[in-house]
């Protein structure tokens, strides 16, 4: 029965006829219009009576048809099916094959890592192997320095400066001048400059009314111990009468803007 | 169930229908095999009794098990068993071709791969004997009024509607509507009456 009540029993007497295919057009039409408004009860009353249609079938006797019928089915059958096969192998990545892209790109993806791995040791190696050039480079070079200095400090050639302080308490300075090698000026237990000035050396010329020659510029460290090596004096030993440290600004001055802390004179053999 | 009475199976008939039906779908030949192992007798006898030609017959249902070979998938299992649904199909395809409908039309509905309409199995189906059915449905047949039996043999075999059953027969229109609609309540309420 139709949940519309009344107004809808027609529809539901028709429903068996319907299964049954014997309702002429008029009315076949006007319930399937009705079943087409989504009526449930008549829906359900519709499959049960097709169900029930169905069941006078078994009024017409089983026969048994032609072994022909069966062949050409069967043959017909397994062609589309063979068809079917070769159309899908044809047109899908056979299983073996997912695995096969399966392992390739697992493998892909080890050697990327591995790769990868590859290059931060690799990275990491030449940091290390630079970091030891750098050691080798800078003991080479405070050796080089360090037998400089000895050779300096050692060979008779070198020239013997002693810079007294023009101040009070201030320890004297032991300079060693070789010609070709350098300056190499030492002190202990000085005082840091004031602020950020610096400490700076002037070679003084022979020549009278020529300007001090400006040398390099230097601050004594926490103990109050400082060692300079001037490897290219600015002038000659020859043409040099004196040598003098001042205080300067930092950065060091092109003349002396303060007088001599230290000076001693350089006599030549 | 009546329909099991129609092949010799037993009461897993069903089940094993439904589970060649899904066989079918993933296109396996042995299924097809086996489908019409068990019913092409049946679909057969139907469309032979519609056509009433062996040769044509054999036509139809070559066209109704290759219909089914092709659109497997349309068969809902949850809404109805397998063999009613096969015979309601043969019943249509074996009408369409008593009425002459033109190879055209019966063209277009093979690319629409229309098959026959959901059927919904009763409540009381699954309490049927199988074999006490189908001898209850000829039973019951059997008295009916004659005029009356034939009404729904000539609608259901010859595919006639009310209007032209009562000319063959000579009778009224109402009272061919109320022999065929009596009737099938009446073979209702006899199946649920062995249910």
């Amino acid at each position: 029965m139709s949940k519309e009540g009344a107004i809808r029993d027609p529809f539901r007497e028709l429903v068996e006829a319907y299964a049954l295919g014997s309702l002429d057009a008029e009315e076949r039409v006007r319930l399937e219009a009705h079943l087409a408004t989504g009526c449930v009860d008549c829906a359900k009353a519709l499959g049960e009576a097709l169900w029930l249609v169905s069941q006078l079938a078994c009024l017409a006797p089983a026969a048994q048809p032609s072994a022909m019928l069966r062949g050409r089915l069967l043959k017909t059958v397994r062609g589309q099916a063979q068809q079917s096969d070769v159309q899908t192998s044809a047109t899908t990545i056979p299983s073996w094959m997912w695995g096969a892209v399966a392992a390739v790109m697992l493998l892909a993806l080890y050697n990327f890592r591995e790769a990868r791995s590859l290059r931060v040791t690799i990275r990491q190696t030449q940091a290390a192997l630079n970091e030891q050039v750098a050691f080798q480079k800078k003991s080479a070079q405070e050796l080089a320095l360090a037998r400089r200095e000895a050779l300096i400090l050692t060979d008779p050639r070198s020239i013997k400066v002693v810079m007294p302080s023009t101040r009070t308490g201030l320890p004297d300075l032991h300079v060693s001048w070789h010609a070709t090698l350098g300056i190499l000026i030492s002190g202990e237990k000085l005082p840091p400059p004031s602020g950020t000035r610096t400490l700076q050396l002037w070679l003084i010329p022979k020549v009278v009314g020529a300007k001090p020659v400006p040398s390099l510029t230097f601050r004594p460290d926490s103990d109050g111990k400082f060692q300079l090596l001037v490897e290219n004096p600015p002038d000659a030993q020859l043409d040099t009468k004196a040598l003098a440290i001042t205080e300067e600004p930092e950065g060091g001055s092109p003349q002396p803007t303060t007088t001599p802390i230290w000076a001693g004179s350089v006599a030549g053999k | 169930m009546f329909l099991a009475v129609l092949t010799p199976s037993e009461s897993s008939g069903v089940s094993l229908d439904a589970a060649l039906a899904r066989r079918l779908v993933q296109r396996e030949v042995s299924a097809f095999e086996e489908l019409y192992e068990r019913h092409s007798r049946n679909v057969y006898g139907l469309v032979l009794r519609i056509l009433q030609q062996a040769s044509t017959a054999e036509e139809v249902v070559q066209d109704i098990f290759l219909q089914l070979w092709r659109n497997a998938s349309q068969y809902d299992a949850s809404r109805g068993s397998f063999l009613p649904w096969l015979l309601t199909l043969a019943r249509n395809r074996a009408l369409d071709h008593l009425r002459l409908k033109s190879e055209q039309q019966r063209r277009r509905e093979d690319q629409a791969g229309e098959l026959a309409p959901a059927i919904a199995s009763p409540d009381f189906e699954s309490g049927l004997d199988q074999k006490r059915c189908a001898a209850r449905v000829r039973e019951l047949m059997s008295a009916l009024q004659p005029q009356q039996r034939r009404a729904i043999e000539l609608a259901y075999f010859a595919g006639l509607s009310h209007s032209e059953i009562a000319e063959k027969l000579q009778e009224p229109l109402g009272t061919v509507k109320s022999w065929v609609r009596n009737g099938l309540l009446q073979l209702k309420e006899g199946l649920q009456a062995i249910a």
